[in-house]
């Protein structure tokens, strides 16, 4: 979709952060999606996670 | 009694993080509740409130959680948090029971027509989902700060390869066929093309036109850095040649600060082979004259002036000097109201980045040197931006005080305090505010600002002076904030340049006697 299709045919549009955005372009009837979007795991939390995963399997 | 706990590596986005805030808050015997993510402002922000984080170690990615209350309380108050984070209780109902895709490929399944991407994730999350946005064909909002210029460069570069714009970083407006995106006010669709490097500066002109009769059929929005030489206004260069080829719009505005000499060259030589109106508003400058196919403009509202006689086949000329009448009207006013004020010095505490910039300005001409957390000059740049000194303005949407935390158009609450901190100094004479309603902001942003200025404990308090930037279409409703600030004793203005004026006008008055 070019810059052009976007000005002739209206904004449909993916929202991937802050709800409001989505509920205010639900508001205005424009086609929208939000993304439920999650920070990827790292460092740390991620050794964690995976621990108790093993921690689980192994009992 | 004030404590905070930290739970690691626990993520939240800051709407949810200021409506939890706001419940706590309800629970009687908490005197104050703070919920954010663990930058360093913000637990500069924290320490300042006296919260006791000088021995935490944390980082961004960790939740940090303050409480004012009892010992007794502090556990069932924090599990109550805790509660409220899993499952909020205002989630709207629609939007819980929607079916929310995981990731942008995910998406595009649902709505393959998709355009654009509106990403507002931490900045250091969001270039890398911009990226694949325009990889799928998808130009970008990118409302985010806090990205890299690298970061920057490269998705323009690959933006202008395929076709499409990249709004942003640092992009808070747009309006494309009408509709608004992230901060936009309620307008008509009419015969203007705006490219703008400035979100509120985008707004106010659009709110002026909208009070001219002059609708905006696109305003598109390119983030500060795009006019530096650095990423060379890819963006503003892509976005005026897709309103040239717009037929149904008449006049093309570009608005932001002064680019670098390049390219402002680039952006006004392709404005004045546009083949229609064009209106260039580059903040800061000195006024020049105009040249055959594009005006100069210096002030927002003056642009917004121009740009409506201009449509209506009128003479800018007449309608400038009509607006330069005014202004020294309200500068008359302002000297002879602000006579009887105690205090000395002028805070302008913004929402609004162009909004400030654009009353600094203003304060400059009739002030002298005005310091700030965004100054116009380096050297006027405030120590600390919590400890405002003389003629000072802050622009509480800097990236100071919005990573992890909510910008305060949407979350007027952090900005109300230092309203109560600053108008209590009795050395302040003048408090000058801007109140920017539409899409995005707060529901009812004057409400907060009135209850500050009620609880101050001053005798011969300053003067409060203010801009709402707004129509009546937003869903604040202009008339309604207008009143709510009459009531409470506010000098109110129908522009942020006039607003500016006068209360510049009443502290230089004042030092005259």
């Amino acid at each position: 979709m070019s810059l052009k299709s976007l000005l002739n045919n209206g904004p449909k549009v993916i929202n991937i952060g802050m709800e409001r955005f989505y509920s205010d372009l639900r508001e205005q009837e424009v086609e929208t999606v939000m993304v439920d979007w999650k920070p990827p795991l790292g460092g740390k939390e991620l050794l964690g996670k995976l621990r108790k995963i093993r921690g689980d399997s192994v009992g | 009694m004030k404590r905070v706990e930290v739970f690691r590596g626990e993520y939240y986005d800051s709407v949810t993080l200021m409506l939890v805030a706001k419940e706590l808050k309800k629970i009687e015997g908490v005197a104050d509740a703070t919920l954010n993510m663990a930058t360093q402002a913000n637990l500069h922000i924290m320490a300042y409130a006296s919260f006791p984080v000088d021995s935490i170690a944390a980082s961004p990615d960790d939740l940090i959680i303050g409480i004012d209350c009892s010992d007794d309380l502090w556990p069932s108050v924090l599990e109550k948090a805790k509660t409220y984070l899993v499952s909020p209780p205002w989630k709207s109902r629609e939007v819980s029971t929607e079916y929310n895709p995981k990731s942008l490929e995910g998406a595009l399944s649902v709505l393959p027509e998709a355009n654009l991407a509106l990403i507002s994730l931490p900045g250091r999350y969001a270039a890398a989902q911009a990226s694949r946005a325009l990889e799928r064909g998808l130009n970008v909002m990118l409302y985010s700060d806090n990205v890299s210029l690298e970061e920057e460069i490269r998705l323009k570069t690959l933006a202008k390869e395929k076709g499409l714009l990249v709004m942003g970083p640092d992009c808070g407006t747009a309006v494309i066929s009408g509709k608004g995106l992230g901060f936009s006010n309620v307008c008509p669709i009419g015969p203007v093309g705006i490219v703008s490097a400035s979100g509120t500066g985008l707004q106010e002109v659009m709110v002026q036109l909208n009070r001219l009769g002059v609708g905006v059929k696109h305003g598109l929005g390119t983030g500060g850095r795009d006019v530096k030489s650095s990423v060379g206004g890819i963006s503003s260069l892509a976005a005026i040649d897709a309103l040239k080829d717009d037929s149904e719009i008449s006049v093309i505005v570009a608005i932001g600060k002064p680019p670098s000499p390049e390219v402002r060259q680039k952006i006004t030589d392709s404005l004045k082979s546009s083949g229609k109106h064009a209106v260039a508003c580059f903040m800061g400058e000195s006024a020049r004259s105009d040249e055959p196919g594009l005006r100069y403009t210096t002030g927002l509202e003056e642009c917004a002036v121009v740009t409506a006689s201009l449509v209506r086949g009128e003479d800018p000329q007449l309608a400038r000097e009509r607006l330069w009448n005014d202004y020294r009207e309200v500068e008359t006013r302002g000297r002879r109201e602000g006579a009887g004020i105690s205090g000395r010095f002028l805070r302008g505490l913004f929402s609004g980045g162009t909004l400030c910039y654009e009353a600094a300005q203003v304060a400059g001409e009739l002030l002298g040197e005005v310091y700030g957390n965004a100054p116009l000059r380096e050297e006027l740049k405030l120590p600390d931006s919590l400890d405002p000194i003389e003629n000072s303005f802050i622009d509480y949407g800097e990236d100071e005080f919005t990573q992890g935390r909510l910008h305060p158009m949407i979350d007027p609450s952090f900005r109300a305090s230092q309203l109560k901190i600053q108008a209590e100094d009795p050395s302040v004479a003048v408090v000058l505010l801007d109140i920017v309603l539409g899409y995005g902001s707060a529901a009812n942003p004057s409400e907060e600002i009135v209850k500050a200025i009620n609880s101050i404990d001053r005798k011969n308090g300053p003067l409060f002076v203010a801009y709402v930037c707004g129509t009546e279409g937003d869903p604040q409703v202009y008339g309604r904030q207008i009143d709510l600030l009459r009531k409470a004793g506010v000098y109110l203005f129908e522009s942020n340049r006039r607003a500016a004026i006068f209360a510049a006008a009443a502290v230089a008055g004042k030092e005259k006697r």
